[in-house]
């Protein structure tokens, strides 16, 4: 019992991590429908951002945001700048696939290259674990799984009550209608990439605050996990990303408490791998609806 | 513009062409031509502290042959040839390398993964090579340019198994990572602990470089191990040990010789804080008594500061690269007791000037070496990783020590476990 | 000198035929018929440990590798086999994996499958010896033949070559027929050809399970050749150096496959080794990823159709122009 419920709490923390990611993931992809496979290779930069300001005396917790504006940055600028040059000279959702694997390629190898392949350290401050029955979790899993609901509550809220994010959810449901009906999808689309960025760039950090030490493979190591988060949840669903998250987080933790630890990520796809599986129509929205890229 | 088929496959053989051109009009600048000493190991991916542990032994032992007039007049040049750690890419690139190196003298590896595919070619092609693989089919090697100063990863594992067991030891838990190397060393530590009855509580695999490893950390308290073994990545290292700590599970660990490197150490340091120093020791290659072939050694390192991958300190003391070292001396040695740079005339000459025997000279660095030979002697290369000597089978097996330490370039000695002790441990079963 | 140049290039065209039937088996699979498949490269390696395990001899307790089934069948069953496993695995992964999705999904999923493919060998030690891999895989009829060395490896070179040849025309004979009009009908107009009576999903099954045949060849003639295989042999980027190739060669046109894979795998990733060195140690390595990157990208940018583009004239353009 001891056990199971320490799974659980374990899952909950490893559900944090990987939902805040998951959950920039999920709004890009839900607006732009770009599969954007250089979302690691940006995370990798937003942990390289906090570990140089952290060199920097910057506190790692005030990294966060120096991670998540770096993100948010470079990913503008790769949405708006290169993705529609692309689109432009006519390439299609697979196409842009192709794109962004080749981009994330690019930016993976340059910041090994300015590494020089060394793993880095990034200290956060260690204290006494806290109680929770039979778990006991750190004080800074604590602080994470804190920020991963926080960063899902304000969300919600930005997507339910204000007028951009009732905006970018009209469009990333019906893109054509919502243009007829005068909105500005110029605006929404640069809001997107500058939220989801910064979530991708945080996301980063918040998994290097967990593991101590930043490489140049931080973030590529990190995005399956994050993009079957994002598919199993259903595209453009921040609560569904989460519930994902969740469920992927609690399984790997008990095949790693009960199985072995070795199989414990495969198990945590392999969710993925059985709801496609079961009931495909679920996960994947049934047809092959051709839909458009929006930049 | 259409292309045909034939016109750009011209157009490729001949841009293949100059740029063959190009790399063999490199010549030597005055003197006769230089010989190349190629370090054949991984120098990107997961293991690519491999390729700098070579390249931190190799620049020092280049330079030092270098400046003592380099070998019979022909200097040493560096070659690195990158394995990635993957056989498939590990073989073309080294016939690539063979093709179009002239005066390819020594390889300086291959290492684990790429040795089974590699070895048999360079040996047909006549190269000496100072392997680092640590598979133990190699105990028996019958290949004449095999040389392997080296233990193999099974002697590590049986030194720590020993070590454990003098320490009182007898609740052991493994925790290994899945990716090649620490995969490489494990099976040489189970055999080891099962050979000598210590109970191996828990065997926990690590698939590296997830976000936490809550659970198995939690697995691994509840075994209650008094002492775990461990060899992994060291971003792995780092994310489980930290939590092990936090979760104030941490018992004494005690580690390959793998992860007595500087990324490794570094990273576990950082997560473990003032408990890394009490509870952390590995196991090495002995670092030899200070000898003039230590200082030697470190000062050739000092020379090339600027060259040696960062940071420099750590190959001071980093037992791989004090091997690759060794292994380039006592070739260049062997190359003057020869009077030749030829493999097949040299080749022979490499255990008569490192082993032990009656009437040698004991000479602690190149230039001494070069010296007692002009002057008629027989010579013993006494290296800075200590005493070589080479078997019929051309190992060399060294004893083993426990160190502590969190800067790879000062370890502090805890004790030896002696070559003799470990091979007269009966394990099977490894490779 | 002389015989070292011998090897090195005799292995390239061993290196070269074996990508050349992953580029043919991919034209196939996304040229013709539009399936994504960037999961490649499992079964390119399902083929290769299936020729390793039965070449190797029983694994018994004290050996100091362990795999299933192990066997020491003769020439040529290990490869007769590989290809039979190589299409099985993407019978079994198609049935799930080719339903109608939004093809970057699709894409995506496979990928996801060849992660967890590699974890599985890597957690699961029994099965192929985890990451150590498989060693010591004897080269075929190596004995039997009696040829130096360097005969040995034109032999071997010849044999790749020829068996690409063959499947050079099998794959250009079906794509040419009424079955892989069928094809690139799917592909083109995916509904059209549906409410014409095609079954997409079948056709889509079956060209995957020649790709998987194909890819299942490959993996068991590099495994004999290099004598060791291991999960470092098969990360998922090695995929994409075939799409690339097929990117820049040209997508639909086996020319092009042919020109791309003499390009980008022969051509451009050894070409960087014949560069000076510069830097630390392993810098080379990543400078040549983020030139695979930029060309990658640029072509896509520039001429996504590729160096020799697919000839329309030969594709149906009946249907298409009827369903529009």
């Amino acid at each position: 019992m001891g056990t199971l419920v320490s799974a659980v709490a374990f899952g909950v923390v490893l559900a944090s991590v990987i939902a805040v990611a998951a959950m920039g993931f999920t709004i890009q992809f839900g607006l732009t429908n770009v599969f954007n496979l250089s979302f690691g290779a940006i995370m990798t930069v937003g942990a390289f951002a906090a570990y140089l300001a952290q060199v920097n005396g910057i506190n790692a917790w005030y990294g966060l945001a120096v991670g998540g504006a770096a993100g948010a940055v470079l990913t503008l600028l790769i949405g708006r700048g290169l993705f529609r040059v692309y689109a432009r000279r006519g390439a299609k959702l697979f196409e842009m696939v192709m794109v962004t694997l080749g981009l994330g390629l690019v930016i993976n190898y340059a910041i090994q290259a300015i590494s020089q392949n060394n793993v880095y350290q990034f200290a956060v401050l260690q204290s006494k674990p806290l109680r929770l029955g039979p778990a006991a979790i750190t004080p800074t899993q604590a602080i994470l799984v804190g920020i991963a609901v926080a960063v899902f509550a304000a969300l919600e809220a930005m997507l339910r009550l204000t007028r951009t994010g009732k905006a970018l959810r009209a469009m990333a449901a019906e893109p054509t209608l919502a243009r007829s009906c005068g909105i500005r999808t110029g605006r929404v689309v640069i809001v997107t990439w500058l939220l989801s960025g910064f979530l991708c760039g945080m996301a980063g950090v918040v998994y290097i605050i967990n593991t101590q030490s930043v490489g140049y493979a931080t973030g590529e190591n990190f995005l399956p996990l994050v993009v079957a988060a994002a598919i199993l949840g259903g595209a453009g669903s921040p609560a569904g990303a989460v519930v994902a998250a969740l469920a992927m987080g609690v399984v790997t933790e008990i095949v790693s408490a009960y199985g072995g630890p070795q199989y414990s990520t495969v198990a945590g796809f392999g969710i993925l791998v059985l709801v496609l599986v079961a009931r495909p129509g679920s996960v994947l929205g049934g047809q092959a609806r051709e839909t458009r890229l929006t930049l | 513009m259409r292309w045909s088929i034939g016109r750009v496959t011209a157009a490729v053989a001949a841009l293949g062409l100059a740029a063959t051109g190009c790399a063999s009009s490199g010549g030597a600048a005055g003197g006769k031509s230089p010989l190349v000493v190629a370090g054949v190991v991984a120098y990107t991916g997961a293991s690519d502290f491999e390729g700098q542990a070579n390249a931190g032994g190799l620049y020092p032992a280049i330079s030092e042959v270098n400046s003592a007039g380099g070998v019979l007049g022909h200097k040493l040049v560096y070659k690195t040839v990158d394995t990635k750690n993957d056989p498939a890419d590990a073989l073309p690139a080294m016939q690539q390398a063979m093709a179009t190196t002239s005066n390819l003298t020594l390889v300086t590896g291959p290492d684990t993964s790429s040795a089974p595919a590699l070895v048999p070619v360079l040996n047909n092609a006549k190269i000496p090579m100072t392997v680092v693989a640590g598979e133990s089919a190699y105990d028996r090697n019958t290949l004449p340019y095999f040389w392997r100063l080296f233990p193999p990863d099974s002697a590590n594992g049986t030194a720590m198994a020993l070590w454990a067991k003098r320490k009182g030891y007898t609740r052991v838990a493994a925790v290994f990572g899945t990716d090649s190397g620490s995969q490489g060393d494990k099976p040489g530590v189970i055999a080891s602990l099962h050979a000598l009855h210590v109970k191996l509580v828990a065997n926990v695999d690590l698939t590296p470089d997830q976000p936490t490893y809550s659970s198995a950390v939690h697995k691994l308290i509840a075994a209650h191990p008094q002492v775990v073994m461990t060899e992994s990545d060291a971003t792995t290292g780092a994310t489980f040990f930290g939590e092990l700590k936090q979760q104030g599970g941490l018992v004494p660990v005690i580690g390959t010789e793998a992860t007595f490197t500087a990324p490794w150490l570094k990273a576990v340091s950082g997560a473990l804080g003032s408990s890394f120093r009490s509870d952390f020791s590995a196991m090495i290659n002995a670092p030899s008594k200070p000898t003039k072939a230590i200082s030697a050694y470190r000062k050739a390192v000092t020379a090339v500061k600027a060259k040696e991958p960062k940071p420099w300190q750590s190959y001071l003391s980093n037992p791989l690269s004090i091997t690759y070292y060794d292994g380039v001396i006592t070739v260049a040695l062997a190359m003057n007791a020869a009077h030749s740079t030829d493999p097949s005339a040299f080749n022979k000459f490499i255990p008569q000037v490192a082993n032990p025997g009656p009437g040698k000279t004991v000479v602690y660095t190149y230039a001494q070496g070069v010296a007692a030979l002009k002057a008629g002697k027989k010579i013993q290369y006494y290296g800075a990783s200590g005493l070589i000597n080479f078997n019929r089978y051309h190992n060399s097996f060294t004893n083993q020590e426990a160190v502590a330490s969190s800067n790879a370039s000062q370890p502090t000695a805890l004790g030896t476990v002696t070559a003799k002790q470990i091979q007269a441990v009966p394990v099977t079963g490894v490779g | 000198m002389l015989s070292s140049w011998t090897f090195f290039i005799s292995t390239l065209v061993v290196y070269f035929g074996v990508d050349l039937l992953s580029g043919l088996s991919l034209n196939l699979q996304f040229g013709y018929a539009g399936v994504i498949n960037f999961g490649y490269i499992i079964f390119q390696a399902a083929g290769a440990y299936a020729a390793a395990v039965v070449t190797l001899g029983p694994s018994g307790p004290a050996s100091f590798q362990h795999y299933v089934f192990g066997a020491k069948l003769p020439f040529p069953l290990p490869l007769l086999l590989a290809t039979a496993v190589g299409a099985a695995l993407a019978g079994v992964v198609g049935l799930f994996g080719l339903r109608r999705i939004r093809r970057d999904y699709q894409a995506v999923v496979l990928l996801i499958v060849s992660l967890i493919a590699l974890q599985l060998v890597q957690a699961d030690v029994p099965l192929f010896n985890g990451s150590n891999g498989l060693v010591g895989i004897p080269r075929p009829l190596q004995s039997q033949l009696a040829l130096t060395p360097q005969g040995y490896q034109w032999a071997y070179a010849a044999w790749v070559l020829a068996l690409c040849a063959l499947v050079y025309l099998l794959v250009r004979w079906l794509s040419k027929s009424t079955w892989g009009r069928s094809l690139r009908a799917v592909r083109d107009q995916e509904d059209a050809a549906a409410s014409l009576g095609l079954n997409v999903t079948a056709l889509r099954l079956q060209v995957f399970v020649i790709g998987g045949a194909i890819a299942g060849l490959s993996g068991g003639l590099l495994v004999e050749f290099i004598g060791a295989w291991s999960p470092d042999a098969w990360g998922y980027a090695e995929t994409f150096v075939i799409f690339t190739a097929m990117f820049v060669g040209g997508v639909g046109n086996y020319r092009g496959v042919l020109l791309g894979v003499l390009l980008v795998p022969i051509l451009f990733l050894q070409l960087p080794q014949f560069l000076p060195q510069i830097g630390y140690p392993g810098l080379t390595g990543s400078l040549e990823w983020i030139i695979v990157g930029l060309v990658w990208m640029a072509i896509l940018l520039l001429r996504p159709q590729g160096i020799l583009p697919e000839r329309r004239a030969l594709a149906l353009p009946d249907l298409s122009r009827e369903a529009a």
